[in-house]
């Protein structure tokens, strides 16, 4: 049963959540829908009184509606995640309230702090100058930096521990590749056998992990806030999981967020990357094992626009992005199949 | 419809980009005009007017050719008919019936590689090199033909609102 948000009736729903929590009355402005994000959606909340004063603050809610890409959802990875994080080295937005009730706000949500900062943009014609060096260069360290950090996450003591399900440094990447066959099964609108070859190559050539780890799942450009060169926060938790490290990292070397560069999320050259990464996680970064979860990476990624695809074609939704998307499965295919073909 | 299908793309994405673009905003709004003219691009290249459509056109023009025809036959006015396209139904498949179809194989593709990887131990080596090499061309032809007919994706303006 798909369920339409209506954002102009979200404030007042809001309202009544807020109230009841903090029990007090809070007052709730005009919400703001941000354009970013193809599952979630986010809002910026304009909310008065949460302290009792008649300050405003601004908060994040991120809805996770019941007809997005690979829906139905649950906000709780993302908190699970995101609390486990505060106080480690890893910048993340404070995780607040949240709930899997569809009752409240018409779908799984979570409110999180407003973090100040811009997103650098990924995705940028091959005309698009690069980042001026200096800034490029500030940036580049504290994202390799926050990526290991998060790797290193004791996370067996830390909340997110509730989502290991038995995961170990050997199973890590056939359980990957197991949930991602088992997506594209559900969301392919028709059969692709490029894709059921990939998913038996990398059956076939599972590495072990050098430790499980919280993995983003979607770290890359675009998915982190700065100001004035200093990354403010890591965004976008929802396909957070325990996995192999190496995992983040063929997924941010990924060639479509280079952005036309030879830098891995237009920031960093590659052997610099790793090595850097490296140093600071405390493990040797396995070239084999990167290119295998970039070769899964590009499967996810056309996954990710099978889903867009159904999404749009069962009238789900009518973001017309959607199928925009849809139309590039054959794009992360033939680079799945180079990029295997390129394995040693 | 009295113009190209490819003449009317191109019309929209000008009046997309000229006259709604131009009076939009709204970063998610100007997100999803980019995300229609993405899609109209990949029409110009990869389609064209429906054949059921057109089917349905000729038929209702069958029908009233054939039946000029016959209300003529024998009549010595007949040969002062202007010559009339052939009767008959057109050779032509209905798309539908050719995705079902392409699907069909694909299918079939994706049950041999399973197939393969169950047999491969019994088979002989060249056979099995054979057979794969066989169905990787095939998988690889037709992304090949699905890259040729895709446009450059418009994400950064999707996701900004807005390009250079």
């Amino acid at each position: 049963m798909t369920t339409l948000i209506d954002d102009t009736a979200l404030a007042p729903k809001i309202a009544d959540y807020l109230t009841t929590q903090l029990g007090h009355a809070v007052t709730v402005g005009a919400v703001r829908r941000f354009p970013v994000g193809f599952s979630w959606l986010t809002y910026a909340v304009p909310v008065t009184g949460i302290d009792g004063t008649d300050a405003t603050q601004e908060l994040i809610l991120r809805l996770g509606p019941d007809y997005g890409l690979f829906a139905p959802y649950s906000a709780g990875p993302q908190v699970l995640s995101m609390q486990s994080l505060e106080g480690s080295a890893v910048p993340v937005p404070r995780a607040y309230w949240s709930s899997e009730d569809p009752s409240i706000l018409g779908a799984p949500f979570m409110f999180c702090e407003k973090v100040s900062g811009d997103a650098v943009v990924p995705w940028v014609s091959a005309s698009e100058p690069g980042l001026e060096e200096g800034y490029r260069k500030r940036l580049a360290e504290q994202f390799i930096d926050a990526l290991a950090a998060l790797h290193c996450v004791p996370w067996q003591s830390k909340p997110v521990a509730a989502m290991a399900h038995g995961i170990t440094a050997e199973n890590a990447a056939l359980r990957n590749v197991e949930y991602w066959e088992s997506q594209i099964a559900r969301w392919a609108l028709r059969p692709y056998p490029q894709a059921e070859w990939g998913l038996r190559w990398l059956k076939a050539h599972c590495p072990v992990a050098p430790r499980v780890a919280i993995v983003h799942g979607d770290y890359r450009t675009g998915n982190f806030l700065e100001q004035g060169g200093r990354i403010t926060a890591i965004l976008d938790w929802e396909l957070v999981h325990l996995g192999d490290p190496h995992e983040d990292l063929g997924w941010a070397s990924l060639p479509m967020y280079m952005g036309g560069s030879k830098l891995i999320c237009r920031l960093a050259e590659p052997d610099w990357f790793y090595a850097r990464y490296a140093e600071k996680a405390g493990f040797e970064v396995s070239m084999r094992s990167v290119r295998y979860y970039q070769a899964l990476s590009l499967l996810k990624l056309a996954a990710t626009h099978m889903a867009a695809a159904r999404c749009f074609e069962e009238g789900r939704f009518n973001d017309m992005r959607m199928p925009a998307m849809g139309s590039q499965i054959a794009t992360c295919l033939r680079q799945m199949e180079k990029t295997i073909e390129a394995a040693p | 419809m009295n113009n190209s299908f490819a003449r009317l793309i191109d019309g929209m994405n000008a009046t997309l980009r000229s006259e709604v673009l131009s009076r939009l905003d709204d970063e998610f709004a100007r997100g999803q005009v980019f995300g229609v003219i993405n899609l109209l691009n990949t029409f110009k290249v990869r389609a064209d007017w429906s054949a059921g459509f057109l089917l349905e056109q000729l038929a209702v023009q069958r029908t009233a050719l054939d039946g000029v025809a016959a209300l003529m036959q024998g009549r010595p006015e007949a040969a002062t008919l202007p010559a009339l396209p052939p009767p008959g139904v057109p050779a032509s498949v209905p798309i539908a019936e050719l995705l079902a179809q392409r699907d069909s194989a694909n299918r079939a593709i994706g049950d041999l590689l399973g197939w393969l990887d169950a047999q491969r131990a019994q088979l002989p080596p060249q056979v099995a090199a054979d057979i794969e090499h066989l169905l990787r061309t095939a998988m690889r032809s037709e992304l090949a033909i699905e890259l040729k007919n895709s446009p450059r994706p418009l994400f950064a303006e999707m996701s900004s609102g807005s390009e250079d």
